[in-house]
C-alpha cells in the first residue's frame, strides 16, 4: 500500500504546479487547464485520505472525489464559454489584453 | 305708532345707493351722475316729509312723540337676561327734533345738488364729487336719525371723512390738500373726545340708546353715575361738538376748508355738518338737564359747569369769530368766520337755555322751560337757511368772476341781479334785520342769555358778547355785499348772470330765508316743534309784547338798534365812503388790530407753530436721541457682533475647514496611490491572495505551531 505521504506529495506538487500556471501564464486557455491541475490536486487528497482513514477507509471521500470531477466538467464549460465570448467581442484571450475591471 | 316705518330707513338708504350707483358708473351717468343724486335726496325729502306729517299728527306740536323703528341686532347681549343687557341694535329714532333735522338737511341737501349741476358743469371728477355729496348725506342723515350714540358717531365719521374728502376735491392744489388734512385732524381732536364720552357712557349705562340713558340716569344717580361723571359726560360730549362745529379752539379747520367748491362750503359748513356739533349738544340734554324718574327736573344731577363751558365757549366764540370776519378779503372766509359765530349762538342759546331750565327747577317751578334750547334749534334753521343761500349766492359770484378776492369784485349788483337780491335778502336775515328770519331767532337767544344773567351774573357779559356780535354781523355781512355788488367793477372778466338751474336755487332759498321765521308763528312757538318733552310756547317777540315785558322788548330794539347801526356803518364806509375804509388801519394800534384779525389771532400761526417748533422740536430731540444713543448702542452692538463673527470665521476657516480640508486631502492622496493596485489583471489579484495566504500560513505556523514544537512540550 502506497504510504499516504507519497499522495499527499503528488498532490502538493500538482498544486504547485498549477498554481505556478495561474500566476504566470498569459493564455486563458492554461490558466483553466491550470485551475483544472488544482482541482485535480484537491481530489487527489479526497481520494488519499478515503483510503487511508483508519480503521478501514472511508468511501465519503471517494464519493466527494466523483462529484467534485462532475462539478469540474461544468466549470470548464462555463470557462470555456467565457473565454468564447470574449474572444468574439475582443479578439484574444490574452489575460494581460483584456483590462475591463481598472480604474 | 309710525305707518310703513320701514320707509325710514329708505331716507339715508337712498343717497346710500345713490354714492354706490354713481360712484361706480357715475362716468357714463349724465352729469356725472348728478341726477340720480338729485333724484335720490328728493326721495329722501318726500320720505323725511311724510314721516315729518306723521310726527305732527300724532301731536308733536304741544307734545312729545318719539319712535324707535326697529333694524337689527348688532352685537347681541347677555341673553341671560330679561333685556338682554349689553345689546347693542342698528335703529332709527324719529322724534320731533329728528323728523325736523331730517327734513332741514334733505331738502338744503336737495337744493344744492341742484344748484351743483349749474356751479360743476364744467368741472373734472363731477362723479367723484357727487358720489361723496351722496355719501355725505347719507351720513349726516343718518347722524340726525340715529337712536344710540354709538351709532350716531359712526355716522358723524362718515360725514368727516367725506368732508376731508370734498375739502380736499381739487386735490392737486397744495392749499386744499393741506386744508383738507387740517379739517380731517382738527376734527379728530374733537372726536376723540367724543369717542371718550361714549366709552363713559357704556361703561355707566351699559347702553347706548339716548331713550334708555334718560331713563337710567334717575335710578343709576348716586350709585355708579357720580357728580364727577355727570360734569365729565357732557363735556367730552361737547368736546366732539366742539370740534364738528368748529367753536374755539377747534375753530381753525373751518375757514381753511373754503378750499372745497361752494357749493361743498355751502353743504358741510354752514347747512348740515357743523350744525350736527350742535345737534349733539342737544341730544346731550339728556345729561344736561336730566329728567326725573317722575317728570320734572333732576336738580341735584344737573352739571352747572358743563353748562357754563358750553355757554361761555359760545359767547366767546360768537365775538371771536365775528371778529375776525371784519378784517377778511375773502368773501368765502366771510361767510365761513360769521358761520362760526353763529353757530357759537347756538351754542350760547343751548348752554343759557340749560342753565335756565336748571335753575328755574331748583328754584322750585314745576314747568319746564325749554325757551334757550328751542330758540337754539330755531336759529340751527334759520341759519341753515339763510347762510345756505348766502353760500350758494357766494358761488354764483365766484362762478361769474373766478376770484374769491372781494378786492376784485364791486358793481356785480348790474351784472347778477337775481345774484345780488338773493344774497342781500340772506345778508339781512344774517344781520338779524325784522322781519328776516335770523332776526327772531337770533333775538331768542340773547333774550334767554339775558333772562339768565338774573340766575347767574356771568350770562349778562356772554349776552354783551352776542350783542356786540349783532353789530359785527350786520358790519361785516353789509361789508362784504357793499364790496361785491356796489361801486364800480375792480376785477378783469366779463361777469354775467349765473344759468337758471343756479338763481333758481337763489330764489327758493331766499324765500325760505323770509319764511322761516315764521314756522315758530305757525306752531305757536317753536319749542313746541322740537322739544322732547314738556313743550313750551314761546314765541319770538309776541311772547314779550303780550306779557308787556318791556325790559324784552327794550333789549330786541337794542339789538335791532345794533344790527341798524352796524348796516349803516357798513354803508358809510363801503358805499358813500365817507369814511375811507383806511381810517381803520391809520395810527399803529388800528393798524395792528387790523393785522391782528387779518392774522385770526395769530391762533393758527400758533398752532402752526405749535407743529413746527414745539412738536418739530420734539422730533428733533427724539431724532438726536435716536441718532446718538440708540443708533450708538445698535452699532456698538453691531461692531461687537462683527468682530466676533470675524474671529468665528478665522476658527472655522482655520480649525474646523483645515480639518475637513485636510481629511478629505489626504483621503483622495491615499485613493490616488491606492487605485494604481486596481489594475483589472485578474492575475495581479491572484497574487494578493497567494502572497496573503502564504503569509497568513506563515504567521500561524510561527505563531502557533512553533512555539509549540519548540518550548513547551
Amino acid at each position: 500500500m502506497i504510504p499516504v505521504e507519497y499522495e499527499l506529495i503528488l498532490s502538493l506538487a500538482l498544486f504547485c504546479i498549477g498554481l505556478y500556471g495561474i500566476l504566470v501564464r498569459k493564455n486563458a486557455i492554461i490558466v483553466l487547464m491550470s485551475i483544472e491541475i488544482i482541482l485535480n490536486a484537491a481530489i487527489l487528497n479526497f481520494v488519499a485520505f478515503s483510503s487511508y482513514i483508519p480503521p478501514s477507509g472511508d468511501p465519503a471521500g471517494q464519493v466527494f472525489a466523483l462529484l467534485a470531477i462532475a462539478l469540474a466538467a461544468g466549470e470548464a464549460a462555463v470557462g470555456l464559454a467565457i473565454f468564447l465570448a470574449l474572444f468574439e467581442t475582443h479578439g484574444t484571450v490574452e489575460l494581460d489584453k483584456i483590462r475591463l475591471l481598472r480604474w | 305708532m309710525l305707518e310703513n316705518a320701514w320707509l325710514a330707513w329708505l331716507i339715508l338708504g337712498s343717497p346710500l345707493i345713490a354714492f354706490v350707483l354713481v360712484g361706480v358708473v357715475g362716468r357714463r351717468l349724465p352729469e356725472g351722475g348728478a341726477y340720480v343724486v338729485v333724484g335720490s335726496f328728493a326721495t329722501s325729502l318726500v320720505i323725511a316729509l311724510y314721516f315729518l306729517a306723521q310726527v305732527l299728527l300724532q301731536g308733536a306740536v304741544g307734545g312729545t312723540t318719539s319712535f324707535s323703528i326697529p333694524g337689527f341686532t348688532w352685537i347681541p347681549g347677555n341673553p341671560a337676561t330679561v333685556t338682554e343687557e349689553g345689546k347693542i341694535e342698528i335703529r332709527l329714532l324719529i322724534d320731533n327734533l329728528s323728523a325736523f333735522m331730517l327734513v332741514l338737511v334733505s331738502f338744503l341737501s336737495l337744493l344744492i345738488a341742484v344748484f351743483s349741476i349749474g356751479y360743476m358743469h364744467e368741472e373734472e371728477g363731477k362723479p367723484r364729487y357727487y358720489a361723496e355729496i351722496a355719501l355725505f348725506v347719507a351720513g349726516m342723515l343718518g347722524t340726525v336719525s340715529a337712536d344710540n350714540f354709538l351709532q350716531l358717531l359712526i355716522f358723524w365719521e362718515i360725514m368727516g371723512l367725506c368732508s376731508y374728502l370734498l375739502i380736499g376735491f381739487w386735490y392737486h392744489k397744495p392749499e386744499a390738500a393741506s386744508a383738507a388734512k387740517k379739517a380731517f385732524l382738527v376734527t379728530r381732536v374733537g372726536d376723540v373726545l367724543f369717542l371718550a364720552g361714549i366709552l363713559v357712557i357704556w361703561n355707566v349705562f351699559h347702553t347706548f340708546r339716548f331713550e334708555e340713558i334718560a331713563a337710567e340716569i334717575p335710578v343709576l344717580w348716586g350709585s355708579s353715575f357720580t357728580p364727577q361723571l355727570a360734569t365729565l359726560i357732557p363735556l367730552l360730549l361737547f368736546g366732539g361738538a366742539v370740534g364738528k362745529s368748529a367753536q374755539f379752539p377747534l375753530h381753525a379747520w373751518l375757514p381753511d376748508a373754503m378750499e372745497g367748491p361752494t357749493t361743498v362750503s355751502a353743504l358741510i359748513h354752514a347747512a348740515t355738518m357743523v350744525k350736527a356739533g350742535v345737534y349733539l349738544t342737544a341730544r346731550s340734554f339728556v345729561f344736561l338737564v336730566p329728567i326725573a324718574s317722575g317728570g320734572g327736573i333732576l336738580v341735584a344731577a344737573v352739571p352747572w359747569t358743563a353748562i357754563l363751558v358750553v355757554a361761555i365757549i359760545g359767547g366767546f366764540t360768537a365775538v371771536f369769530a365775528g371778529s375776525m370776519a371784519l378784517a377778511s378779503y375773502d368773501i368765502k372766509r366771510v361767510l365761513a368766520f360769521s358761520t362760526i359765530s353763529q353757530l357759537s349762538y347756538m351754542f350760547l342759546g343751548l348752554g343759557a337755555g340749560a342753565y335756565l331750565m336748571a335753575s328755574e327747577a331748583a328754584a322750585g317751578s314745576p314747568e319746564v322751560n325749554t325757551v334757550g334750547y328751542s330758540a337754539a334749534l330755531y336759529h340751527l334753521m334759520n341759519h341753515a337757511f339763510f347762510k345756505a343761500l348766502l353760500f350758494l349766492a357766494a358761488g354764483s359770484v365766484i362762478h361769474a368772476v373766478h376770484t374769491n378776492d372781494m378786492r376784485e369784485m364791486g358793481g356785480l349788483g348790474a351784472h347778477m341781479p337775481w345774484t345780488s337780491r338773493t344774497m342781500l335778502m340772506g345778508a339781512l336775515a344774517l344781520s338779524g334785520i325784522i322781519p328776516f328770519s335770523g332776526f327772531f331767532s337770533k333775538d331768542d337767544i340773547l333774550a334767554v342769555t339775558f333772562e339768565t344773567g338774573a340766575a347767574n351774573p356771568l350770562f349778562y357779559l356772554l349776552w354783551l358778547a352776542g350783542i356786540a356780535t349783532a353789530f359785527m354781523t350786520a358790519f361785516y355781512t353789509f361789508r362784504m355785499w357793499l364790496m361785491t355788488f356796489h361801486g364800480e367793477y375792480r376785477g378783469h372778466g366779463h361777469p354775467h348772470e349765473s344759468p337758471l338751474v343756479m338763481t333758481s336755487v337763489l330764489l327758493v332759498l331766499s324765500a325760505f330765508t323770509l319764511a322761516s321765521g315764521f314756522i315758530a308763528f305757525v306752531t305757536n312757538g317753536f319749542g313746541n316743534f322740537v322739544f322732547y318733552e314738556e313743550p313750551h310756547a314761546a314765541l319770538p317777540l309776541v311772547t314779550p309784547l303780550l306779557s308787556g315785558n318791556v325790559v324784552e322788548l327794550g333789549l330786541t330794539g337794542l339789538s335791532l338798534a345794533l344790527a341798524f347801526a352796524g348796516l349803516g356803518l357798513a354803508w358809510v364806509v363801503y358805499a358813500r365812503k365817507s369814511i375811507p375804509a383806511s381810517t381803520f388801519t391809520r395810527t399803529p394800534t388800528r393798524a395792528f388790530l387790523h393785522s391782528m384779525l387779518l392774522h385770526r389771532y395769530w391762533i393758527d400761526d400758533a398752532y402752526n407753530a405749535f407743529g413746527s417748533r414745539a412738536v418739530a422740536g420734539f422730533g428733533m430731540a427724539t431724532d438726536r436721541f435716536d441718532r446718538n444713543v440708540v443708533d450708538g448702542i445698535v452699532n456698538a452692538l453691531g461692531r461687537g457682533t462683527v468682530v466676533t463673527a470675524a474671529l468665528a470665521d478665522r476658527f472655522d476657516r482655520k480649525v474646523i475647514d483645515g480639518a475637513v480640508n485636510s481629511i478629505s486631502l489626504e483621503t483622495i492622496r491615499s485613493s490616488l496611490a491606492l487605485r494604481t493596485r486596481q489594475t483589472g489583471q485578474v492575475q495581479n489579484y491572484t497574487w494578493v491572495i497567494v502572497v496573503g495566504i502564504a503569509v497568513i500560513l506563515a504567521l500561524a505556523f510561527i505563531l502557533g505551531f512553533l512555539p509549540r514544537a519548540l518550548g513547551r512540550p
